[in-house]
């Protein structure tokens, strides 16, 4: 700790401890370029547009896990989200009223999540883990029981109408391109933008830090912890809102059973991948758009190389583990040879 | 007859010697309190009883036999049992099965004798006159049952020598008397007892011998009934210590502070006026309510009833925020966890506090930031290379000062610091001293709560002494000195008096 001296190995330690989530990504794409014998531009673009509506759900989860809690309800609160919002969109044919339903009604959604454990004090993975099953179960009843002019599919699809006349323009909405770049994508990126300012440059975002890394401290510096454990997870259900505004705008409908399904698990992963420690208070938010966009690479790897599908999990696992033993080795790796030196001092 | 003898015990940490040629005989049969102030080597002296630290030197003689190297699983072996000040105790498990921890009856397969235990359980609790249902859980245990619980846990493994630490702390006097007479039982039975306490009225109501100790040497043993509270003060203090050299008088403002018949967990019916600019102590012993007090008035803890009032106005609202906005500042005690945001940087950790009430203007400008550091730094005298760093790469006295930067980072007019000294090196401490009179020079008003006289001599222009969570005694400047102090934190004057 007190020796000062920059050698350049301990700089490159220091910026792998720092940015491991970079040499990960770099190293899935490098595969990536070497499966991948017709490599496009178009095929690179599309992993952004691939990583969109798992990316933005990811960064709320950024956000909870700093303030040391977890959100297992996303992938439901997606499905609910977006049944709800293809509704509104073919009772009322407005996308602009479509967006702030799926907003608002994440929001909502985060709300509840949020007094729970913020307020009344609650173990985040129980509550969240309460609402996972709730917000998918009332997915399901309402799409089961409310008649197909409104679900516009059936009683086992939310599906936006073709027939209503901003059909069109939504659904070409989502899949359209700026300057070559997936509308979609963009978004991911203004919003991981938008994250990364909140969490390095404003008091809102340090506070998360600190209540995080110290929530005894933090509320004796006069942090409003429960407030900000609140604001987390609503935050949370907001992005998960436009990710569900992104998806049906992306593919036309929802289904109950399957829309965001394992999401809250691929979240966590992108969050932990990405460097973010699961004990709270420490990484960087711009580590989840890296981690996001490794594990969309992972699947493209899977399809260039013809694999079976069902494996992806599999590789996606191994992956996760074989980075957390990179991650949490380097420490226990540097007291290893610094307990070695010691030693040899010694003898 | 003696059931315990420690001769000429000696010993160092990293070469500094806590305990210097330390005697101390305890007769079969006998409560033996062991005095001294906080670092007098008293809890050294038990871990070495109990094997928990190993002594340089000295010999050891139990039960007339010599114990050459103790080692706990020995010493419990041979009958040496600690009550600790924070139990030992499963609160999720039941009464009996706290007693047989590690030592159940079983059949033949591995199955408990739950019917067994249960019964070996609550005869011997009634022999002890100890009113638990063995089936109860320990949770649902009032703390003066789990504490004789505790004891009756060592009595079950048939201790003969108990070390009570501060065994009184969590009991009310109800639950006290009757402690005390399980113990006075078991004592005219034949078990010894070594007694911790700080308390004179509980020593002289309780034990029969006494051994002082002081910066970790033997001062005195003798028989209580034939000494009383001001002897035992004077033993312990030693020499009157002054040093009061740095402090300064100064003229003081008008009110600043003043709390109206306060009471909330662990204080009641505190009054008091502190006036602008004046350096207040608040003293008293573990458990005396000077430091609830302090986390009351900054919203940190709940007040029952009365008001507190900042500046001839009352204070708005309640909580932390409240407090902060009103002007108050507090240094938390327990530096590591109630102070340090460990992932952050120097920085970070100064900036914290402030925020809260700038909170309107979200963005973070970092020369900003940065600016304001480098004048608290310049003001403090904060040794860090570059606020960048962690806040962990600091040593205690430097980590100390950056939360003290924390604060005067929110402008805050009066000061709380609750055990600012704590863990840290005499260079820094003195350091601390001149910082705490320069900002009472400059306006600040400053409430510090602290264990330690010496520091209260030099710094406080009044000091308000607590005894079980009352105010007991306000002494100005003059009236400052170890012996006076420890008088009244102990209660020694009232015993005195009755």
């Amino acid at each position: 700790m007190n020796d000062n001296k920059r050698s350049p190995l301990k700089t490159l330690s220091r910026i792998w401890s720092g940015y491991s989530f970079v040499f990960i990504f770099a190293a899935i794409f490098a595969a990536y370029v070497i499966v991948n014998s017709s490599l496009t531009w178009v095929g690179v673009t599309n992993i952004l547009r691939h990583s969109a509506v798992i990316g933005i759900t990811a960064l709320g989860m950024g956000l909870v896990v700093i303030t040391g809690q977890i959100d297992l309800s996303v992938g439901s609160m997606l499905a609910f989200v977006g049944g709800f919002a293809v509704m509104v969109f073919n009772v009322t044919n407005s996308i602009l009223l479509t967006c702030l339903t799926a907003v608002v009604c994440g929001g909502l959604c985060g709300l509840v999540n949020g007094v729970l454990v913020g307020k009344a004090k609650m173990p985040a993975f129980i509550v969240t883990l309460a609402t996972m099953l709730i917000f998918r179960s009332l997915t399901r009843y309402i799409c089961h029981e409310i008649p197909a002019t409104i679900s516009g599919g059936s009683n086992s699809l939310f599906k936006l109408l073709s027939a209503n006349s901003m059909f069109k323009p939504f659904y070409n909405f989502g899949n359209s391109k700026v300057f070559t770049l997936p509308v979609t994508g963009l978004f991911l990126i203004a919003l991981t933008a938008l994250i990364v300012y909140v969490t390095t440059s404003t008091k809102f975002g340090k506070q998360l830090y600190a209540v995080g890394s110290n929530e005894r401290a933090a509320r004796l510096t006069g942090i409003d912890v429960d407030g900000r454990r609140v604001a987390v997870f609503v935050i949370t259900g907001v992005l998960t809102g436009v990710s569900a505004f992104l998806w049906i705008s992306m593919n036309a409908s929802v289904d109950p059973a399957t829309t965001g399904g394992s999401y809250e698990m691929y979240a966590i992963a992108a969050v932990v991948l990405g460097g973010i420690s699961m004990a709270g208070g420490r990484g960087k938010c711009v580590g989840i758009l890296f981690g996001i966009m490794s594990y969309t690479i992972i699947d493209k790897i899977i399809v260039a190389l013809k694999m079976n599908t069902l494996l992806n999990d599999t590789v996606k696992g191994a992956i996760l583990i074989v980075a957390i033993i990179v991650q949490t080795m380097s420490p226990v790796v540097k007291e290893h040879f610094a307990a070695r030196r010691a030693r040899r001092q010694g003898a | 007859m003696n059931i315990l003898e420690m001769r000429g015990i000696s010993k160092a940490f990293n070469g500094v010697e806590v305990l210097k040629n330390v005697d101390l005989t305890i007769e079969e049969g006998e409560i033996h309190t062991i005095l001294g102030e906080n670092g007098a080597g008293k809890s050294t002296l038990m871990n070495i009883l109990t094997g928990v630290v190993p002594m340089d030197r000295g010999r050891i003689i139990f039960r007339g036999q010599p114990i050459e190297r103790p080692t706990v699983p020995l010493t419990e072996k041979l009958g040496i049992a600690f009550v600790h000040q924070e139990l030992n105790l499963f609160p999720t498990m039941k009464v009996y099965e706290n007693l047989f921890l590690t030592k159940e009856p079983t059949h033949r397969l591995g199955a408990l004798k739950k019917r067994e235990m249960i019964a070996r359980s609550r005869a011997f609790l009634e022999a002890l006159g100890v009113e638990i249902d063995p089936n109860a859980l320990v949770s649902e245990l009032r703390m003066g049952q789990k504490q004789l619980l505790e004891i009756a846990k060592a009595l079950f493994f048939e201790a003969k020598l108990l070390i009570l630490d501060e065994p009184t702390t969590a009991l009310n006097n109800e639950e006290i008397d009757r402690l005390f007479a399980i113990l006075r039982r078991l004592r005219d039975g034949g078990t010894s007892f070594i007694f911790i306490s700080h308390k004179m009225p509980e020593i002289f109501a309780l034990s029969d011998r006494y051994t002082v100790l002081r910066n970790g040497a033997f001062i005195a043993q003798g028989r209580v009934a034939e000494t009383d509270a001001e002897a035992l003060a004077r033993l312990m203090v030693g020499p009157a210590y002054t040093g009061a050299d740095v402090y300064r008088r100064r003229t003081l403002g008008g009110e600043a502070l003043s709390l109206d018949r306060l009471s909330g967990p662990g204080f009641r019916d505190v009054s008091l006026t502190v006036r602008k600019g004046e350096i207040l102590a608040l003293t008293g012993l573990q458990g005396s309510g000077s430091s609830e007090l302090m986390q009351a008035v900054f919203g940190a803890l709940p007040v029952e009833r009365g008001s507190i009032s900042v500046g001839g106005k009352a204070l708005a609202g309640r909580g932390i925020h409240a407090a902060m906005k009103a002007g108050i500042a507090m240094l938390p005690a327990n530096r590591k966890e109630n102070s340090v945001v460990p992932d952050m940087t120097i920085l970070e950790n100064t900036y914290l506090s402030e925020h809260t009430l700038s909170a309107r203007r979200p963005h973070i400008s970092r020369r900003a930031e940065q600016k304001k550091f480098d004048a608290l730094k310049k003001t403090l005298n904060i040794k860090a290379e570059s606020s960048a760093n962690p806040v962990l790469s600091l040593s205690g006295g430097n980590q100390q000062k950056v939360f003290l930067a924390r604060w005067l980072n929110t402008g805050g007019d009066i000061l709380f610091l609750d055990n600012p000294t704590q863990g840290i090196d005499v260079g820094s401490k003195a350091e601390i001293y001149q910082l705490i009179l320069s900002l009472a020079e400059s306006g600040k008003t400053i409430l510090i709560n602290t264990l330690e006289i010496g520091e209260i001599q030099k710094v406080a222009d009044r000091c308000a002494v607590f005894y079980d969570g009352r105010l007991i005694k306000l002494l100005p400047h003059e009236a400052i000195d170890e012996h006076t102090v420890m008088m009244y934190s102990t209660n020694a004057v009232e015993t005195m008096e009755a």
